[in-house]
């Protein structure tokens, strides 16, 4: 590989700099069906995006590009300086810059929290088993449940257990994060703990990308909004002209729907 | 849960091994069924076998047919038809004991354990063990076979004889005459050994007779009798009048020479001495 | 006309020690079978949901290859048809030093890993999609995804179907007489020739085989409940 990525360093400190994910042009298809369409985008280092849209707009489809979980199809797309749609991409390198939270948490099960924290740093990343389990257990602190650690996934609540899936992705030390509905699969108690703990990451400059309903937390912690619809991004601004004064219709009338409810 | 297991074991012994209700004689099912069962063979030629035209046929067979079956149908006074079923060494017992057949007619020898659990008729044949090679083989007899890989047939008494009196040949025993023969032909064994009648009828059937050697004397006596349950002494001596009124009649003679005579199946002349002996088993009328 | 049971045939003269050369050579060739089964099962079964379609084709073509003959074929064709393959010197080697019970463990082994690689498979699949995109997401290699999360995962979650697989691979080394490897079956039928006593050598082969299965099934649930995930994996995701 030429282009090396910039080392990741702890949230916090100073990040990548510049555009750290760009889309050009990028299209991509499910069978016939046209999901992301001609999509042109760019976050830069630092920066809190939150998509949003209705369901099937493609919202996941895009942030699950940034990773490489969807292939795309057509156009470009660079990511912490690499162009990762060209053959022969070294894919493992990259998602290992870059870190995802899933709707479903996702933990493996048969391994105890502080196991699953430290998978990726011994297999990935060769650190050693202290050094990973000092950083797990520093994780565990930043998320707020140091207790939890020889815990199973299947005993911690689904807060937890989104808890745990942010510090197992940021074990990793990601120059970027990727949060595809974090909070969708919480009972309503539990998903304030998830984003207080995203909150502070954003706070602590971590350049995140955000899938979410939560329009709250947009509002709070987003510096755009980027709203998609039909596989387009319709819409880009920041949440405080988006929310008072969406340009497009579609906009409105999502967010008629999403406030009122 | 163990005295459930011990229950289940109980009863499928029960099941397996108690005859029908009370004992109904061989003659009586016979009469009532209108039919003699009996187990053979169907790779042993020529006292069963399945011929190339696919039908079941043989020595053993055509005794039961044409000697045992006049014997059974005379004294019922009606008509009996005659059921094959498959019976190999290592089934031929349980076969016989569960009622599953009447009369093991195949190639079974005669030995004093069998006895215990079966009763024989009168010896029908006699041959004993010797050895099938490929012609050119250094093996001449049970003297040479010490070290040498030697095959036999599983539950066979040839088995049983070589472990006892060659304890360094190395023994491999196969269920049945055609994979015996084919680890021979392979290689994965030096000598097959078999009664000598056996043998020879294996040989005839081979694709190239030529390439074969039956070798040795006959290193056991395997006199071959029909096996029968225990203790129906009324169905053996109806079984034993059959054999012996064909061997009176010259039935038996007729039958042996379109089976082993020049023309035969397998050419395996009947020898004066055991001509006698036939003879002589024939008790007075 | 009853039949007599003698049932001091088990225990006088050899029986006894056919029975426990029997028994030896049953599990000899039954554990032996069973790691080259398992070792088979897990790779094909693996391979048989990696998104690489000739490696797919691959392991699907071993699976049905071998699972739809009858085992009795294979141990005619290992005995049979392989050892011509083989150089002649080490095939003279090989028929001198058991070749029955090597060719009787590959015909084993080999097919019922192409059955257990079945088992693997479902397991593999009953796994939610993105398990494996969480694991991939971390940035590890496919080998490392399979290695050390889904089939980790799919072995706990297989563990009673794979006992079956155990346990039918254990009775189906039985067939291995038919090559002549003297185990347990066949020692039951040679105490049967020797004494006559067919009942009773049957019997005897009846009850270790079913102590074995009994306690190769304890051992398996034991394995189970040792391993078993807490709580459980949450099927299709949430």
């Amino acid at each position: 590989m030429e282009t090396r990525l910039a080392d990741g360093q702890p949230p916090g400190t100073s990040g990548p700099r510049g555009t750290v994910i760009e889309f050009k042009a990028v299209n991509k298809w499910f069978g016939c069906l046209h999901v992301l369409c001609d999509i042109g985008l760019a976050v830069q280092a630092g920066e809190v995006v939150v998509v949003c849209g209705p369901s099937g707009s493609g919202k996941s489809t895009l942030i699950r590009c940034v990773n490489g979980l969807e292939p795309i199809q057509s156009g470009e797309l660079h990511v912490l300086g690499e162009c990762i749609s060209r053959a022969g991409a070294d894919m493992p390198l990259l998602r290992s810059r870059v870190g995802m939270v899933f709707q479903s948490f996702n933990l493996f099960p048969h391994m105890t929290v502080l196991e699953n924290i430290m998978l990726g740093p011994i297999k990935v990343k060769k650190a050693s088993r202290g050094e990973a389990e000092s950083a797990a257990r520093g994780l565990l602190e930043r998320v707020q449940i140091p207790d939890k650690a020889s815990a199973y996934p299947a005993n911690l609540s689904g807060g937890q257990q989104q808890r745990v899936a942010i510090a197992r992705a940021l074990a990793m030390q990601p120059g970027i994060m990727l949060f595809d509905e974090p909070t969708s699969a919480l009972d309503p108690e539990m998903i304030n703990e998830v984003l207080d703990v995203m909150t502070d990451l954003a706070r602590d400059g971590m350049t995140m990308m955000v899938v979410t309903h939560e329009m709250g937390f947009a509002k709070r912690v987003a510096d755009r909004v980027v709203f998609m619809d039909g596989g387009q991004v319709i819409e880009e601004a920041p949440p405080g002209a988006f929310f008072a004064a969406a340009q497009s219709d579609r906009a409105r009338e999502f967010l008629s729907k999403i406030l009122t409810h | 849960m163990k005295r459930l297991l011990t229950a289940a074991l109980a009863l499928a012994l029960a099941g397996w091994a108690a005859p029908a209700p009370a004992a109904e004689s061989t003659l009586a099912k016979i009469a009532r069924t209108g039919t003699l069962t009996i187990g053979t063979r169907r790779g042993s030629p020529p006292f069963g076998y399945v011929n190339q035209k696919n039908e079941w046929v043989g020595f053993s067979i055509d005794l039961v047919e044409q000697a045992i079956k006049p014997a059974v149908e005379r004294k019922l006074g009606k008509p009996v038809k005659v059921e094959k079923k498959e019976s190999t060494p290592a089934t031929r017992i349980p076969l016989l004991t569960s009622n599953a057949v009447d009369l093991i007619a195949g190639t079974m020898t005669d030995t004093r354990p069998r006895r215990e659990s079966v009763d024989f008729s009168l010896t029908f044949f006699v041959t004993g063990a010797q050895f099938l090679v490929k012609k050119g083989s250094p093996i001449r007899g049970i003297g040479d076979i010490a070290g040498k890989r030697v095959a036999a047939q599983q539950g066979s008494t040839n088995a049983r004889i070589i472990r006892a009196r060659v304890p360094g040949a190395q023994l491999r025993e196969f269920p049945d005459q055609p994979s015996a023969f084919q680890a021979l032909a392979q290689g994965q064994v030096d000598a097959y050994t078999n009664d000598g009648i056996q043998l020879a009828g294996l040989v005839a059937k081979a694709p190239r007779p030529g390439d074969w050697a039956i070798v040795g004397d006959f290193y056991s006596y395997e006199p071959y009798g029909m096996a029968l349950r225990k203790n129906d002494s009324d169905f053996r001596h109806l079984v034993n009048v059959g054999l012996m009124e064909a061997i009176e009649s010259g039935k038996y003679l007729q039958l042996y020479e379109k089976w082993f005579g020049p023309k035969g199946e397998v050419p395996y002349p009947l020898t004066p001495e055991n001509k006698r002996f036939l003879t002589m088993q024939v008790v007075p009328k | 006309m009853s039949y007599e049971f003698r049932w001091s045939v088990l225990w006088s003269g050899q029986s006894g020690a056919w029975l426990l050369q029997g028994l030896l050579t049953t599990l000899a060739i039954s554990a032996l079978a069973w790691v080259l089964a398992a070792a088979l099962g897990i790779l094909s079964g693996a391979l048989r949901t990696v998104p690489w379609r000739p490696l797919r084709a691959a392991a699907a073509f071993y699976v049905e290859f071998f699972r739809n003959v009858p085992l009795l074929v294979w141990m005619f064709f290992w005995y049979f048809g392989v050892p011509p393959l083989l150089p002649a010197a080490f095939r003279g080697w090989l028929f001198d030093h058991g070749a029955e019970f090597w060719a009787g463990m590959f015909a084993l082994g080999v097919y019922h890993g192409a059955r257990m690689s079945e088992v693997i498979r479902s397991g593999i699949q009953s796994i939610p999609r993105t398990q494996f995109e969480a694991a991939y997401a971390m940035g590890l290699t496919t080998a490392q995804v399979y290695r050390l999360v889904i089939v980790p995962i799919a072995l706990r979650l297989i563990v009673p179907p794979a006992t079956n697989e155990s346990l039918n691979l254990l009775k189906n080394s039985s067939v291995a007489l038919t090559i002549s490897v003297a185990e347990l079956t066949f020692q039951t039928r040679q105490i049967e020739t020797y004494t006559a006593k067919a009942i009773e050598a049957l019997t005897a082969g009846t009850v270790i085989y079913l102590a074995l299965c009994l306690l190769i099934a304890g051992v398996m649930g034991r394995v189970e409940r040792r391993f078993a995930i807490p709580g459980l994996i949450v099927r299709g995701g949430a």
